[in-house]
């Protein structure tokens, strides 16, 4: 028998009980509808929280540091610390693209009657293409004068020198002007502040201010957050040499010294930001730079864990959809016993007739293979216009997660797939149905009733 | 024709028994006979004589307990459940007595749908649907769906359906048995002639010894087995009753007579056995 033949003889049996198909079909699409749904939303969910994570900064980047060294003087472990030497090393592990050292120092900036006690960090050169500025741009390689690079968020830790009142106090932001007028930046930290409180002490000068110019800004608003919002940024060569320049042989702040009280003859870094090629290698990279014996902070440890978590609400969300496709199936196959028994006379005649019997398991097969198809087309629709509503009337994303995006994300597999899983369930759910009109006794047509 | 040299269906020794509880019931009981191309037969005999189960057998479905049934040369008796239905699909034609037209279809696709099981495209289908529609003269009907027609009309579909496959043997179920007697005789009539011009075997059930009078042979079956098989010469001679059955008798005055003679005939020749 010609497969169109019993595609025709299929859906003319399905049109003679229109309201029965329509009801059993009914079910198909409630149940793909809320399988697509569920699955769309756990989509949503996760694919959210990568963009979350990834606008917090590089989800490729692994933060080294080591315990303290702060202290100075006992119980200093020189071998962990973190110089260009150990950087190197760092440097030749696989998958490594980059490192970039955190040298970090204490300094006051000033500018008019506004002040900000911060620290800066000095990075590489990678370290700096990194970071996304909005205003201003990365100086060239060979560019020997210091320069800032300052975070959007930086400007609300300004206060005013006398009355101290400061973004959190008043609401206003500071007049501060980055990138229009001089910043006039202090790096002996301990001087300004014996000067300032000790006033009467006239043993300690007040220290020498610096005019640093502003390489540029961190993209965004002083309301957007991201990795860089909170950092002041320079090269760190150039850091090395301004503060050398500066105190000369004196122990420079923050940095480590030995048994006795002296300064070492290389810089000790805070931290190492270790580059890696790929998301999928980050783990075992920060799993071999902790075994070198330090500590080690990367995105993907968080991203891993909510990974997890969203992944169950995922299998939760699709388990509770597919109960109700799964109650689908049953209305399939109860309507096609139902089908059978009204049609065994029917059935029995066509086999009299030499209607093969895989033509009859495979005409009602393909009956409810089309229940499926049918509950399958029209459920995706309703799937997509939820999803729809979901994304552009509730703004669902932003009340969940607090992220503007869509909640609801139907994938071309995931379309492709419901429709060949609904025809698969309907073809499942017919199967059993079909095997015993298969095996209906061709005696049923000679009875009369 | 009736063609002699070439037997159609051979029954040897054919058994069916159908246990019932602890008793045996024996629906055949050792039934022999043969028939040959072209012939007009007639399985005649009361409810529960074994008629009908003779004839499911002969058309596979249904297997014997016990003998042999070569259709066409080939042994059926042995077949499996899918061997019988590819067996009917090409040789047999089946014309039923409630008719079992698909509701769902008009007369063309009912009489074509046969052909569908053997995968002849739709328009050639069709076509031989439409020529054989016409042979049984119901060319105005065509387009009609199964119950928009009357019990004979209906009959007549389910005529050309079982020739439209052009099978080696039809089998008839009390082809009239739903029918009034009017119509009856047309259908007898139109068998009849189909039989000879297209030059096919008919097997024919039916308890009604007037109408079993229209075939070339009939076989009396009672309790199982055959108990007298009358030809249809002999009849004509003794009895010069039902004429030679496509021409037009005084209907009535036929049947009557008919039904008289096979009483006599019965009486007269006791169980042959």
């Amino acid at each position: 028998m010609r497969f169109l033949d019993l595609l025709s003889m299929s859906i003319s049996n399905l049109k003679r009980r229109k309201m029965r198909t329509f009801l059993t079909v009914l079910g198909v699409i409630i149940g793909t509808a809320s399988v697509v749904i569920m699955v769309s939303l756990g989509i949503g969910l996760n694919d959210l929280m990568m963009e979350q994570y990834s606008s917090y900064g590089d989800m490729t980047m692994i933060t080294v540091y080591t315990n303290g060294y702060y202290g100075g003087g006992q119980d200093v472990d020189e071998s962990k610390f973190l110089t260009d030497d150990t950087m190197k090393q760092m440097a030749a592990i696989d998958h490594v693209t980059g490192v970039s050292p955190m040298l970090r120092a204490d300094v006051v900036m000033k500018q008019g009657a506004y002040y900000c006690s911060s620290s800066i960090t000095g990075v590489s050169r990678e370290y700096l293409e990194k970071i996304p500025l909005g205003q201003g741009e990365l100086a060239a390689a060979d560019d020997d004068e210091l320069k800032f690079y300052y975070g959007n968020k930086v400007i609300v830790r300004f206060s005013n020198e006398k009355t101290g009142a400061g973004y959190y106090d008043n609401e206003e932001l500071p007049p501060v002007d980055f990138m229009g007028k001089p910043m006039f930046v202090i790096f002996d930290t301990n001087a300004y502040w014996q000067t300032r409180w000790n006033s009467a002490d006239t043993t300690v000068k007040p220290p020498k201010k610096y005019m640093i110019k502003t390489g540029g800004m961190v993209e965004g608003e002083f309301t957007d957050y991201n990795n860089y919002s909170y950092g002041i940024y320079c090269d760190v060569e150039l850091l090395k040499q301004q503060l050398k320049m500066i105190f000369k042989k004196k122990p420079i702040p923050r940095q480590p010294t030995n048994s006795k009280g002296k300064p070492y003859s290389y810089f000790v870094y805070d931290q190492i930001m270790v580059f890696v090629d790929d998301m999928e290698n980050v783990t075992t990279v920060q799993q071999q730079l902790s075994d070198m014996g330090y500590q080690t902070n990367s995105q993907m440890e968080w991203i891993e864990q909510a990974q997890q978590t969203y992944g169950m609400v995922q299998l939760v969300l699709g388990g509770i959809g597919a109960i109700s496709l799964f109650v689908a199936a049953i209305g399939i196959a109860n309507t096609m016993m139902m089908s059978i028994y009204e049609r065994t006379k029917e059935i029995g005649v066509i086999k009299v007739l030499g209607c093969d019997m895989r033509n009859i398991r495979n005409m009602f097969l393909l009956e409810s293979g089309f229940i499926g198809f049918m509950g399958g087309v029209v459920g995706l629709g309703i799937s997509y216009g939820v999803g729809y509503a979901m994304n552009h009337f509730l703004s669902l994303g932003q009340m969940m997660m607090g992220v503007a995006g869509d909640i609801s994300r139907i994938p071309f597999w995931l379309a492709g797939g419901a429709i060949i899983f609904a025809i698969l369930v309907g073809m499942l759910a017919g199967f059993f149905p079909s095997l015993r009109a298969m095996h209906l006794s061709p005696l049923a047509a000679i009875r009369n009733e | 024709m009736i063609d002699r040299k070439h037997p159609i269906i051979q029954v040897k020794n054919l058994y069916k028994i159908y246990r019932v509880g602890e008793t045996r019931v024996h629906a055949l009981d050792g039934v022999d006979f043969t028939i040959y191309k072209g012939e007009f037969c007639a399985i005649v005999g009361p409810s529960g004589s074994g008629k009908s189960t003779l004839l499911n057998m002969l058309a596979g479905l249904e297997k014997p307990t016990k003998g042999q049934i070569v259709i066409d040369n080939i042994h059926i008796e042995n077949m499996t459940e899918n061997q019988l239905v590819e067996f009917r699909r090409k040789r047999v034609g089946f014309i039923f007595q409630s008719y079992n037209l698909l509701q769902t279809m008009n007369a063309v696709e009912n009489v074509a749908l046969p052909l569908s099981f053997r995968g002849v495209p739709k328009k050639k289908r069709n076509e031989i649907a439409a020529r054989y529609l016409k042979m049984v003269g119901l060319e105005k009907q065509m387009k009609h769906m199964a119950n928009a027609m009357s019990g004979g009309q209906q009959q007549r579909v389910g005529i050309a359906r079982a020739l439209a496959v052009n099978p080696k043997i039809i089998f008839a179920d009390e082809p009239t048995g739903n029918l009034d007697s009017k119509t009856t005789l047309e259908i007898l009539r139109l068998m009849r002639r189909i039989v000879q011009e297209q030059n096919q075997t008919l097997v024919m059930v039916t308890h009604d010894n007037n109408l079993a009078s229209y075939a070339d042979r009939q076989f009396h079956i009672v309790d199982g087995k055959i108990v007298r098989i009358v030809e249809k010469k002999e009849a004509d001679e003794e009895n010069a009753a039902p004429g030679d059955g496509a021409d037009e008798p005084a209907v009535g005055g036929t049947l009557d007579l008919a039904a008289d003679i096979d009483e006599e005939n019965l009486k007269a020749e006791g169980v042959k056995e």
